[in-house]
């Protein structure tokens, strides 16, 4: 019946899902995970062979296994009471559907670090360019005084083609610990030297497109 | 459900349309739809015929932590051009999958 509601279309997408239902999948078991990072001659690294950036020395690697939140990205344990610590990643698929970056960031904004408790507020939004491509810079702050602990981030959306990516740090720290800047250096280095060494997959899906439709 | 409105362009650009469906009423659904900013049908089933049709439906244990004990599994049922079910997928969508599905699709449909 759905099919017949769809004449004319090659194909339609039923998605069914009841309220609340979110899981992830597993990992794959058995396989052996490749090195995330091989150095080049650079000073620089490249990541499974599709990105090469300045990585931060030190930090741990974040390798996301299962579909989520981000690609990947770095974290590190920092001195102090708990909550010191700051991570940062590249998402491909920042949170928000629009294509506009203004409405984009407007999206993100409305569930950003919102598991957490931490009612994040837009410090500064600024209009930049990334690598030749337009993008917003934002600043948040915010705080959980119930679970004395605050946050600062910087997120960067990045209009790539028809798409928006982002990059994303995150510095947690105790309510009365000041937060460090250095992680925020490593980050800026992170993403200015961030390199793309092949096509998305949402490139070639687009130009696959383009072909078949000639 | 953001990512498939992420995707609208490239459903659209290979002629597949998405629907939702789901168990909640419809303003509940709106509502849901609106918090997303989705722009594609999201269906009321409260029955459940389409659930139950397409192997979503679920009465049995374990049931939701807030005590639900009928719902809708995640499931991405793709259906081609003739009404055949061509992909069933469980759980969260793999968007990259079900994109080289609609081109494989397009393909088929085209002779390529």
């Amino acid at each position: 019946m759905i099919a017949r509601t769809m004449s004319g279309w090659i194909a339609g997408i039923l998605l069914l899902a009841g309220a609340g239902l979110f899981q992830e999948g597993c990992a794959t078991m058995g396989e052996k995970p490749k090195p995330a990072l091989v150095a080049t001659d650079k000073g620089t690294v490249a990541y499974e062979d599709k990105y090469e950036f300045k990585a931060p020395i030190g930090w741990k690697v974040l390798r996301e296994v299962s579909g989520g939140d981000f690609e990947f990205g770095f974290l590190k344990f920092e001195k102090g009471d708990f909550p010191s610590q700051t991570t940062f990643v590249y998402d491909p698929e920042p949170f928000g559907s629009s294509q506009d970056l203004d409405t984009r960031a407007k999206q993100y904004c409305t569930r950003f670090l919102w598991n957490s408790g931490i009612l994040a507020e837009v410090k500064e939004q600024d209009q930049v360019q990334l690598w030749g491509h337009p993008a917003i810079m934002l600043h948040l702050e915010g705080e959980n005084p119930n679970r004395n602990e605050k946050a600062k981030s910087v997120v960067y959306l990045v209009k790539k083609g028809d798409r928006i990516i982002s990059f994303v740090i995150t510095q947690w720290r105790p309510m009365n610990v000041t937060f460090a800047p250095e992680p925020f250096e490593q980050f800026e280095a992170f993403v200015q030297s961030f390199k793309f060494l092949k096509k998305t997959f949402y490139e070639e899906m687009e130009e696959k497109i383009k072909k078949l439709k000639g | 459900m953001d990512g498939h409105q992420r995707n609208l362009y490239l459903y659209e650009a290979l002629n597949a349309r998405v629907l939702g469906v789901s168990m909640d009423d419809v303003t509940t659904n709106k509502y849901f739809a609106q918090s997303l900013w989705l722009e594609f049908p999201i269906l009321s089933n409260t029955l459940p015929w389409m659930g139950k049709a397409y192997g979503a439906y679920s009465d049995k244990p374990p049931f939701l932590k807030d005590g639900t004990t009928q719902w809708f599994g995640r499931r991405t049922v793709i259906i081609d051009k003739k009404g055949i079910v061509r992909y069933i997928r469980d759980d969260s969508p793999n968007f990259q999958e079900i994109l080289t599905f609609l081109l494989k699709l397009e393909e088929e449909f085209k002779g390529k």
